[in-house]
């Protein structure tokens, strides 16, 4: 009589399944990610990241912890401190140097030494994700902050075919637009929202000053003539705005921009992704660089990236030289950004393909040239540019700013100050 | 066996749950106290840095609105909830019919999660959307609500949107301290000529203070650790205006990477608790003792 143990039917199935592709002696790669994009276009692209991994061999383990930053990081630390991190997390801007501090990380050197993948990247991206001298973590895309989207209709409306190239010409555009009973700026009632109008405002006006005073948070140049200027502009925009907005999400709003009763709006590029799921086509608004007073591209940079957690199981190692392969390749940049409306880290892709739009080409271009003129700067709304200690305290001067009637200077003072708090 | 340990089981019933129950309130509660007084940013550390923590959060503005706010919103809570949750129930308390429909509505905002109604009452309130637009479209153009905008009124809001929360809780409550009262009393008021106002003025709410002191700690304690409601109502703004010490302490802890300001922040806020528990307990104590003496 035939009798099979368990262990003798396994190995009985294993050897049928051999020539089918297991052939490797090694382990099947895995990772597991955890990241805040669950829903709409950026959960969608990672879903897609998910599956192109699948399709390379590996199995896939994503737990999205949706809301902002931060609220991914409270499942990172918690996951950390058990001593169970995820294979590889999402994580941006200076956080990365400062989260590395406290788990072991992936020296990806190896990896991004044989992808060649330092010299296609922007140099600012390059000292946020080599923060001690070595890889640690990879950029996967990026968008331009300082973007505006004009409403096709409301253009129409005043008579207007092109975008404003400077302030001066932004606020008599909106000017017009008021007077004809449109909107003229959309906005939310979030914390973000409000310092992203403000950097937005700042950039424009000179990123020299904007790289001086939020990056290097140089005391004269926060209590300088251009920061001035950028909280006159931002005292602009909050006349133009909807007074009634409260804790509401610019995303409510955009059937009024559509419909033309709201003119513009700026911010990233992350608008075309969120645009095509509420079924706006590219001819129903005009898009571009916001103003730039100087007239040179310039560009406020936002990119997410994945941090590399150190695990000793083979499966996650092999899983994540995988996903660090398939991070830094064409293939993946390109199918990612197409979902979500960003730009490719690589600066050497070619997007005249159709999975881009013209936004994605455009910023793409400005994105060279503004690393040739060294007009690149780090987005503060977006935890760039500084860790989340001194952004907290600068957006709560800034949406107090937007939110309540203290002059200019008095804003300033403010900011100011409370960076004197917490440098 | 069995027999030997029949008379155990309800002790182990109750105090194995009982037990886990402390060890996590009163352990936790201590971890936090600790973290406070080290130099913890993103995850918790050793070190011991005395009081800087607390002096540190004291000093923010932040923690200054929202101790103010925390005070605003605790004292019109506590009115407004009280006053409706005992109207609501005199009224019900009228031997209506339907009485346990008109329960049922009243009583169910507490079903509701707090992050929903605040997300209703905040396009409730969005005054180019809500109440005022509808008021404004039917004729009356000149009215105004826009305290959800408004940086000094902008807190009454998570008043009203928590007082209809809570009122009809504080209705069941009321109610049946009003059923329990002996109906000898109001008859024997009645053959003495008191009106219903002031039968219930003079006799029956005299005779319900205890229902009183029981609402008023359960919505205190209630207020105290509002979080969800504001953060979907207002999130803490327009500006700051409307953080409450509950979202300093979220705020401090997970947005900033401070565990240790922000656990200073969740000891500030024990202690506003305790302000308020223990001067109750003593209440309790000194009836007791009165009760014995008596």
């Amino acid at each position: 009589m035939l009798s099979l143990n368990r262990r003798q039917l396994l190995a009985a199935s294993a050897a049928t399944a051999l020539p089918l592709g297991a052939a490797r002696a090694d382990v099947k790669p895995k990772v597991t990610v955890i990241s805040q994009w669950s829903a709409g276009s950026d959960g969608a692209a990672i879903t897609a990241l998910g599956k192109l991994f699948e399709q390379n061999g590996g199995e896939w383990i994503h737990n999205p912890v949706p809301g902002f930053t931060t609220d991914m990081m409270n499942k990172l630390r918690a996951q950390i401190l058990s001593g169970d991190p995820p294979a590889a997390s999402q994580l941006k801007g200076p956080e990365i140097a400062a989260w590395s501090k406290i788990a072991p990380t992936v020296n990806l050197d190896a990896q991004v030494d044989a992808a060649g993948y330092e010299k296609v990247v922007p140099p600012e991206l390059v000292k946020l994700h080599k923060p001690f001298g070595h890889w640690i973590a990879l950029p996967l895309q990026l968008y331009r902050l300082n973007t505006l989207w004009c409403s096709k209709k409301a253009m129409d409306k005043v008579g207007a075919t092109e975008l404003p190239k400077t302030w001066a010409e932004f606020n008599a555009l909106a000017t017009k637009m008021q007077a004809a009973g449109i909107q003229p700026v959309m906005n939310a009632g979030v914390r973000w929202d409000n310092g992203m109008i403000w950097e937005i405002a700042l950039n424009g006006i000179s990123p020299a000053a904007y790289r001086k005073a939020i990056m290097e948070l140089d005391d004269a140049a926060l209590r300088g003539p251009e920061v001035l200027a950028a909280f006159e502009q931002t005292r602009r925009f909050t006349g133009w705005m909807d007074p009634n907005v409260g804790n509401q999400p610019y995303a409510s709003y955009i059937p009024k921009f559509l419909s033309g009763d709201i003119g513009m709006l700026m911010m990233g590029g992350w608008v075309q992704g969120v645009f095509r799921g509420a079924g706006l086509q590219y001819s129903d608004y005009i898009v571009g660089p916001a103003p730039q007073d100087n007239g040179k591209p310039a560009f406020i940079l936002n990119a997410d990236a994945f941090i590399f957690w150190q695990r000793k199981e083979p499966e996650f190692k092999a899983g994540q030289e995988l996903m660090a392969k398939l991070v830094m390749s064409k293939e993946a940049q390109k199918m990612y950004s197409g979902i979500t409306g960003s730009v490719p880290v690589r600066t050497d892709m070619d997007l005249s393909d159709a999975t881009f739009s013209n936004q994605q080409r455009e910023t793409s271009a400005a994105l060279g040239k503004s690393v040739q003129s060294g007009q690149v700067v780090l987005s503060l709304a977006h935890n760039m540019a500084q860790p989340n200690q001194i952004t907290a305290a600068m957006l709560d001067v800034l949406t107090e700013f937007v939110h309540d009637k203290t002059p200019p200077k008095e804003g300033q003072k403010r900011l100011a100050e409370a960076v004197d708090g917490v440098r | 066996m069995r027999a030997r340990l029949a008379p155990l089981l309800p002790w182990l019933a109750i105090w194995i749950p009982l037990g886990i129950c402390i060890a996590q309130v009163v352990g936790f509660t201590l971890y936090t106290l600790w973290i406070s007084f080290t130099p913890s940013t993103l995850v918790p550390e050793a070190g011991f840095v005395g009081l800087r923590n607390y002096q540190l959060v004291l000093a923010t503005r932040n923690w200054k609105t929202a101790a103010d706010n925390l005070v605003i919103y605790g004292l019109c809570f506590l009115a407004v909830t009280t006053a409706l949750g005992l109207l609501l129930a005199i009224l019900i308390d009228q031997k209506l019919r339907g009485e346990n429909l008109l329960r049922a509505i009243f009583l169910y905002p507490m079903a509701v999660s707090f992050v929903v109604t605040g997300v209703v009452w905040g396009w409730l309130l969005n005054p180019g959307l809500g109440i005022q637009r509808l008021v404004n479209d039917m004729g009356w153009a000149g009215f105004r609500f826009d305290w959800l905008i408004d940086r000094d009124r902008a807190i009454y809001t998570i008043v009203i949107a928590g007082a209809w929360q809570a009122s009809g809780f504080a209705m069941a409550l009321f109610l049946a301290g009003l059923r329990s009262v002996d109906s000898d009393l109001m008859k024997a008021a009645q053959i003495d000529g008191a009106g219903p106002l002031r039968t219930y003025r003079r006799v029956i709410l005299p005779s319900i203070w205890p229902i009183f002191i029981a609402v008023f700690v359960i919505l205190l304690q209630f207020a105290i650790k509002t979080f969800d409601l504001a953060m979907a109502l207002t999130g803490g703004g327009p500006g700051i205006a409307t953080l409450l010490p509950s979202i300093v302490v979220y705020d401090f802890m997970f947005q900033r990477g401070y565990l240790g300001r922000g656990s200073a922040a969740a000891v500030m806020m024990l202690l506003y608790l305790l302000a308020v528990l223990v001067p109750y307990g003593l209440f309790r104590r000194w009836r007791a003792a009165k009760a014995a003496s008596a």
